[in-house]
């Protein structure tokens, strides 16, 4: 009889164990689903692709990925939001996507998720993760409607987020005793002198060709010195002086450029600074990637990297992508909990190290990922500026970023007068905005 | 009527319902839906049925729209550049080659070969050829002694220049083919008259040939003005539109209008507006071609009247 009662509490204790073992695993209870997501083609997502394997290891989930080009997989999401049961559990997004996915309530608000203390990480430290880019691609329905501010809510995280950063020829402003720049006007001055210093080569590489490309350039500049497209009830001050003075900067830099640089997009301005044909490079972090590569690079050890210069304040650029749980999601609680694992300290330092952008302040001063890439340091602290309003997320910004874009297009290859242009640009945006309905308050 | 007789009458209709049925839903149905997107303001995270109704707003929109009407300038200006030197070249060539020399089908098939080649690698070559730097171009200019090149892709003049260069490259072939092939089949008989009354090679071509190939030249520059007003891969590739707006032709203006601003009841518009010039076109081009071979049917019966 003794026995058996032993055995029975024996059975029991061993029942009590394994059920408390059991409740303090997190993700038991979704091991041996599978999760599709639907990420980009893209550096960062090729080094979350070498990580991912651990996740399945450690929880039992299953991940597929439907990897596309960045074009396909905005037209596929777009299909696939709409939809009454969707096919993706996660989704990367860009920006602009944030601002069209909340307004149409695609995308699942991350208080719920957050809340709940079956799926919240205790240890997650969301303080943490760099605040520019959770403004920037994570909160919506906060100021302006989207950034953060009292009435906003989370609906992605910054997951491959980007900012912009000076790369310079070390090897050249050695030579010729440069300092680095460190504002505007120092900025101007070394692009100018390296075409005389150096015969043949262009001082900044930048992106310059019509449309996007303009636009994006002269946004780089238009924050740092002070400026922004809309004021806080939507009147265009792009016109003012300091939207004059980012125009006229891009003009100098244009000039002071590599041969044909009027011509150049993201990938020509950087295979100039690649090919060594430029001396700096002011952009994107995504590029810091290539500098290295032997087989891409023909500058590789001669780069060293700076914050982006200040103007009349300090502001980088903030953009690249966030991960959300659709709305029409089939697995949003074991969704949440990828999004989670992927965004934690030690996924975001293994993806660091394995090439991608990581989002958190911490894995920027990691001495493993430092080890790996150095660079990092530099980007931590320029992402102590990042600034989520560089630019305005809103539903019809691809008709003003377009006009921006072909107005100072107009400016950089034909002599166009950069006050007319921009004042162009302005009646065009106020006018944009009144048929969107941002003026029926006033 | 008897019931046999009934039957018979309508045994052509049934046969041709099928086919009829089949045309009406594959040609009828996505322009009778690109039509009603036009009076919606349509975003593209929004079912078909949640878009809200503005009637002609879209068009009103359109016709004050300055980039659009100058995508549309553009567009015209492009189109009409490039089919007549196409035209000149292509029909040009049909006359020099219409011969029989040796290697003449090998000549042939490398005349055809860039019609055969994607627009899109099409773009991407013709870029690298016009690149400031490495490009053969300026690299041809500068090694012949000139300090600077031409700004190809940074410069609105020398970019319609360009885009003209690459579509004329690509398509002077198909003109080519299809003016040779009408030359071919020419009634061999006319033009032997026309050397026993002592016709030069000049006279010839002029009042011979061009005139018996003219409905074979008219479809074909039909359908070549139809492509160039369509025409958006290569120019994408190469300039985007730019500088500024100068090489922007309407198709470019609808994608950038559908996927950048995410307004597709707008883009439907500008697609419509687009069928609508291209219908007017070949309808005018086809009436042209009727009034034509009228006016050459009653030249003929009076020179007969007149033997007679």
């Amino acid at each position: 009889m003794l026995n058996t009662i032993k055995k029975v509490g024996a059975g029991v204790t061993a029942l009590t164990l394994s059920t408390t073992l059991a409740l303090a695993n997190p993700y038991e209870e979704y091991a041996g689903e599978t999760l599709v997501v639907n990420f980009p083609a893209h550096p960062h997502f090729d080094a979350v692709m070498k990580v991912l394997p651990e996740f399945t290891k450690e929880t039992g989930i299953r991940v597929e990925v439907d990897q596309l080009q960045y074009l396909k997989m905005r037209e596929k999401q777009t299909l696939e939001l709409t939809k009454n049961k969707g096919d993706y559990d996660l989704i990367a997004y860009v920006v602009f996507s944030k601002a069209d996915y909340v307004y149409a309530d695609q995308l699942e608000n991350l208080a719920k998720y957050f809340m709940n203390p079956k799926l919240a990480d205790p240890g997650y430290d969301a303080g943490d993760l760099i605040d520019g880019y959770v403004g920037n691609i994570g909160v919506a329905g906060g100021r302006k409607g989207y950034l953060p501010g009292p009435t906003g809510s989370l609906f992605g995280i910054p997951f491959g987020s980007e900012t912009s950063i000076l790369g310079y020829r070390q090897d050249i402003f050695d030579k010729h005793g440069l300092e680095v720049p460190t504002n505007y006007e120092e900025l101007l001055d070394v692009a100018c002198k390296i075409p005389e210093l150096e015969p043949g080569m262009g001082g900044l590489a930048s992106r310059a060709a019509s449309g996007h490309h303009a636009s994006h350039a002269f946004l780089l500049h238009l924050a740092p010195l002070g400026g922004r497209i809309f004021d806080d009830n939507w009147n265009p001050i792009v016109n003012n002086e300091a939207g004059v003075k980012a125009a006229e900067a891009l003009k100098t830099i244009v000039d002071c450029g590599a041969e044909g640089a009027e011509t150049f997009g993201f990938a020509e301005a950087g295979a100039s600074f690649l090919q060594g044909n430029s001396a700096m490079f002011l952009d994107s972090t995504v590029f810091a990637g290539q500098v290295n590569n032997p087989s891409k690079s023909k500058v590789v050890g001669k780069v060293a990297w700076a914050p982006h210069p200040v103007g009349t304040r300090a502001g980088s650029q903030t953009g690249g992508f966030g991960i959300g749980i659709p709305g029409n999601a089939q697995n949003k609680d074991a969704a949440f909990l990828l999004m989670q694992w992927l965004t934690s300290k030690n996924a975001d330092k293994m993806i660091a190290i394995a090439g991608g952008n990581p989002s958190r302040f911490s894995t920027h001063a990691d001495p493993e990922v430092l080890a790996v890439h150095p660079h990092l340091k530099v980007f931590g602290e320029a992402l102590k500026n990042a600034d989520p309003d560089w630019r305005p997320i809103i539903p019809v910004w691809g008709k003003i970023n377009a006009d921006i874009g072909t107005s100072l297009s107009k400016v950089l290859t034909e002599d166009a007068d950069i006050q007319e242009a921009l004042d162009g640009v302005a009646a065009r945006a106020r006018d944009i905005m009144e048929g969107a309905g941002y003026y029926t308050w006033n | 009527m008897s019931a046999v007789a009934r039957a018979n009458r309508l045994t052509p209709y049934m046969f041709l319902a099928p086919a009829t049925v089949v045309l009406v839903f594959a040609l009828l149905y996505p322009i009778g839906y690109m039509v009603y997107a036009s009076f919606l303001d349509w975003s593209p995270s929004q079912r078909i049925g949640e878009a809200d109704f503005i009637g002609l707003r879209n068009y009103a929109n359109l016709l004050t729209d300055a980039a659009f009407l100058e995508s549309f300038w553009v567009t015209i200006k492009f189109a009409a550049v490039v089919v007549t030197l196409e035209m000149i070249i292509g029909v040009g060539l049909a006359l020099l080659l219409d011969r029989n020399i040796r290697g003449m089908s090998l000549l042939r098939t490398i005349f055809i070969l860039p019609m055969m080649i994607a627009p899109i690698v099409v773009g991407l070559m013709w870029r690298y050829m016009y690149h400031p730097t490495v490009g053969i171009f300026n690299r041809t200019i500068k090694n012949l002694g000139f300090e600077q090149g031409i700004p190809w892709l940074s410069d609105s003049t020398w970019s319609f220049i360009a885009v003209v260069i690459a579509d004329v490259w690509q398509w002077t072939p198909f003109i080519f083919i299809l003016a040779l092939a009408a030359m071919q089949s020419l009634p061999r008989s006319a033009l032997e008259a026309a050397e026993i009354d002592g016709a030069n090679e000049w006279q010839k071509i002029v009042l011979i040939k061009i005139p018996l190939m003219m409905p074979v030249l008219i479809v074909t520059l039909l359908l070549r003005l139809i492509d160039a007003f369509k025409v958006l891969e290569v120019i994408m590739v190469l300039t985007n539109g730019g500088p500024g707006l100068s090489t922007e032709i309407v198709a470019l203006r609808i994608f950038r209008t559908a996927q950048e601003f995410q307004e597709l009841g707008e883009a439907a518009a500008m697609s419509n507006l687009l069928l609508i010039m291209l219908m007017a076109l070949t309808i005018g081009m086809f009436m042209y071609t009727k009034i034509q071979e009228a006016r050459t049917a009653r030249m003929l019966k009076a020179a007969q009247a007149e033997d007679e």
